[in-house]
């Protein structure tokens, strides 16, 4: 540990840290466009000088240094006793000194030069690090009278787009694309003050690789300005009309750690939250981008009934009224329920108890077909697309009762009477023998939330919500449990998974009446082997790890 | 059409790489040799460098799009640079670029077109240059690789002419 002198504050900050890390923990900032801490530190924004004292043998005295230091790159370490400053710190630095102030000025000024301050049109404005600058610390005006730059806009990749007018060259996006994806399709062209961001390009222009890899999403996160833009959420909509939740991932069982961008009318952007031990600070497109199934104008509203051979709307009490009446014509042993890794640890849960309830022995869990997996130098994305598999699982498997996968499954539902199905995913393709089994049951139930090849075979069709629209947990593959948070409601008269299971399991005379979610938490974190914290609580943004 | 090095120029290139403690900094001299061998640098000949340098095309691109001394373009067989920078704008280069301008028929090379400045029989290539260090003998103009001091118009008819006999 080192002992250092921020501004006025006495600190004890860990060796190795650099200013702007020590400032941020005691809630000064520090100015900074290039340096991100998940990349490496090329220190050429020059954005985040602060001042460093040292000690001057002449005068006798500690002395602000000659230079000002680059934040980034100045770390603190712990010093000899006889190089102790004032006898006893490491490290003395001022981050507001008036040469300070002046030389962020001055650096904002320069990096103004050719910026087009298009505001107003620019899908930046609000989370904009450039206008946040210059409104702290700027000059307000500038003394550039010159003409400005104006590279053209350039289209990088199936989800990139580069406004190279409000370019600054901090080369986050290059250093990205180099250390984290391995993939280096981005570089600077030219020199000076020319200098542009591209993809390679023959000569006359026409690109020779795009940015197209399954991280270049982040690119556009990481980007200071509003220079990188996603081609997705482009003129969608103004960040501050938006609000946000922290949740996590539905698209792989990675589950990485996300914040989501909701208006009353839909999802409109998920973007990467840090986690230490899960996704850093990224995430990767195809996580980014599949949650449009959410606002899809074909999500099931009402519960559907097959009435002659097709599925039409009815209301709640008929489909539930329908079940029971199949349910109690039909004995246990030729009945399944089938939870699924689309779901929340919750209403696995509650699926639980259903099977307890009704005391059936085929429990299975119907997952989403496996998909590719992808390894970067510092990312993998699984090829297990569902975010709960594991928590699935250690929700169904309670007591002896073995929970059925894959080929076993469909095995063990062949011939049923009854089943209850619960999928959750819009991208579940079925193959032939799934297809037949589940033709030839007898009373399919399923739950859903868009029709999928399943539920066109259903009886009972029940609309339920996605990750978005409701509260829970999911465990993911390497065992952390996490919250997902409702942004949005479900549409119609869908409704959260676990409450349509409730209600049933009510209806069938069960003993459970919970309020919110957080109850089914609270008895998971008490019947469930190795989720004994697993609470809503303790779970909070940064999730815990089960014990196992 | 890919591009190789040449037969001549590849044991040059491996005895360039081990110079260096990884192969990236040899980048410099490597696409020195290349435009050397094949004139300008083409995106066959990044591709081929990226791929001898292990280190992606981008890389290099940043590299060749850098220097001004590397072409993207073909240029003529003498490349003439006339130095621009005060002391040998005080001393009249201009006089001197004007008289290569007319003598030549071309107009200066731009950044991006260099066949501005290139003669229809491709013998010579006219372009500005920032400082070339010899400021003490101002005006000064280079040629390929050799310098030429205290120019007047005269002095630039007889390299031209002692060029057109090589």
């Amino acid at each position: 540990m080192a002992f250092i002198k921020l501004n006025d504050l006495e600190l004890e900050v860990e060796d190795g840290m650099n200013i702007i890390q020590v400032a941020q923990q005691v809630g000064i900032e520090v100015p900074h466009y290039c340096f991100h801490s998940g990349l490496s530190r090329p220190a050429n924004c020059r954005m985040c000088l602060v001042e460093p004292h040292e000690f001057f043998p002449p005068a006798g005295k500690i002395v602000p240094a000659r230079q000002l230091a680059t934040g980034c790159t100045t770390t603190v370490r712990t010093a000899p006793e006889d190089r102790k400053l004032d006898g006893k710190y490491d490290f003395i630095v001022r981050t507001d000194s008036p040469r300070v102030k002046q030389a962020r000025e001055n650096i904002l000024e320069f990096l103004l030069i050719h910026h087009p301050l298009d505001c107003p049109v620019c899908d930046q404005a609000g989370e904009c690090k450039l206008q946040d600058f210059s409104f702290n610390h700027g000059r307000g005006t500038s003394r550039y009278i010159e003409v400005k730059n104006i590279p053209p806009k350039k289209d990088l990749g199936p989800e990139v787009l580069l406004y190279s007018t409000r370019c600054i060259v901090c080369t986050r996006c290059i250093r990205f694309c180099d250390e984290v994806t391995g993939t280096g399709e981005l570089g600077i062209v030219h020199r000076g003050s020319k200098n542009e961001i591209d993809i390679p390009r023959k000569h006359d222009g026409t690109p020779t690789q795009l940015l197209d890899n399954k991280l270049s999403g982040n690119v556009v996160d990481i980007c200071p300005v509003g220079a990188l833009k996603s081609k997705d959420f482009l003129f969608k909509s103004r960040p501050w009309f938006m609000k946000t939740v922290n949740t996590v991932c539905a698209g792989c069982s990675v589950g990485c750690n996300i914040t989501l961008d909701f208006k009353d009318d839909g999802v409109y952007r998920l973007k990467p939250r840090y986690h230490e031990h899960i996704n850093q600070h990224w995430m990767c497109d195809d996580g980014r981008l599949g949650y449009h199934y959410v606002n899809s104008e074909d999500r099931l509203q009402t519960p559907m009934k097959r009435v002659d051979g097709s599925l039409v709307p009815t209301s709640w009490a008929d489909a539930f009224g329908m079940i029971l009446e199949k349910l109690s014509a039909v004995d246990s042993e030729s009945m399944a329920i089938v939870g699924s890794s689309q779901i929340t640890n919750e209403e696995n849960y509650l699926l639980r108890k259903l099977a307890d309830q009704l005391d059936v022995g085929t429990v299975g869990i119907f997952g989403r077909n496996l998909g590719d997996e992808y390894v970067y130098p510092k990312f993998t994305i699984e090829a297990d697309k569902n975010p709960n598999t594991r928590g699935a699982k250690d929700m169904l498997c309670q007591g002896e009762n073995e929970v059925l996968e894959g080929e076993p499954l469909w095995t063990g539902l062949s011939g049923k009477e009854f089943v209850y199905l619960v999928n959750g995913t819009p991208e579940r393709p079925i193959d032939e023998t799934e297809c037949d089994v589940l033709e030839k049951i007898g009373f399919l139930v399923v739950q859903d939330v868009l029709l999928s090849e399943v539920s066109e075979l259903a009886d009972i069709v029940l609309p339920g919500a996605t990750f978005a629209e409701k509260d829970g947990c999911f465990t993911n593959s390497q065992g952390w449990v996490q919250r997902i948070r409702k942004s949005i409601s479900a549409p119609g008269q869908a409704q959260p998974d676990w409450e349509i299971i409730q209600q049933l399991v009510k209806k069938l005379g069960g003993d459970i009446d919970y309020n919110f979610v957080g109850e089914i938490a609270l008895e998971i974190a008490e019947k469930v082997a190795g989720y004994k914290d697993a609470n809503h609580q303790q779970i909070g943004d940064q999730g815990i790890l089960i014990s196992t | 059409m890919a591009f190789e090095f040449s037969e001549e120029n590849r044991p040059k290139l491996e005895n360039l790489i081990k110079c260096y403690p990884v192969k990236e900094a040899a980048m410099l001299p490597t696409l020195h040799l290349a435009q050397q061998q094949n004139g300008y640098i083409t995106e066959e000949v990044m591709d081929c460098v990226a791929e001898v340098l292990e280190v992606s095309v981008m890389k290099v691109k940043d590299v060749v799009t850098f220097y001004p001394m590397f072409f993207e373009e073909p240029v003529g067989k003498y490349v003439i640079r006339v130095c621009h920078t005060l002391p040998c704008a005080l001393r009249d280069c201009k006089k001197v670029l004007e008289y290569l301008k007319e003598k030549l028929g071309v107009d200066v090379a731009a950044e991006k077109d260099l066949s501005k400045g290139t003669t229809t029989d491709g013998r010579f290539t006219l372009m500005k240059s920032e400082c070339l260090a010899s400021c003490d003998v101002a005006p000064v103009v280079m040629v390929n690789d050799d310098l030429y001091k205290n120019l007047t118009p005269e002095k630039v008819d007889e390299i031209l002419n002692s060029l057109e006999e090589m």
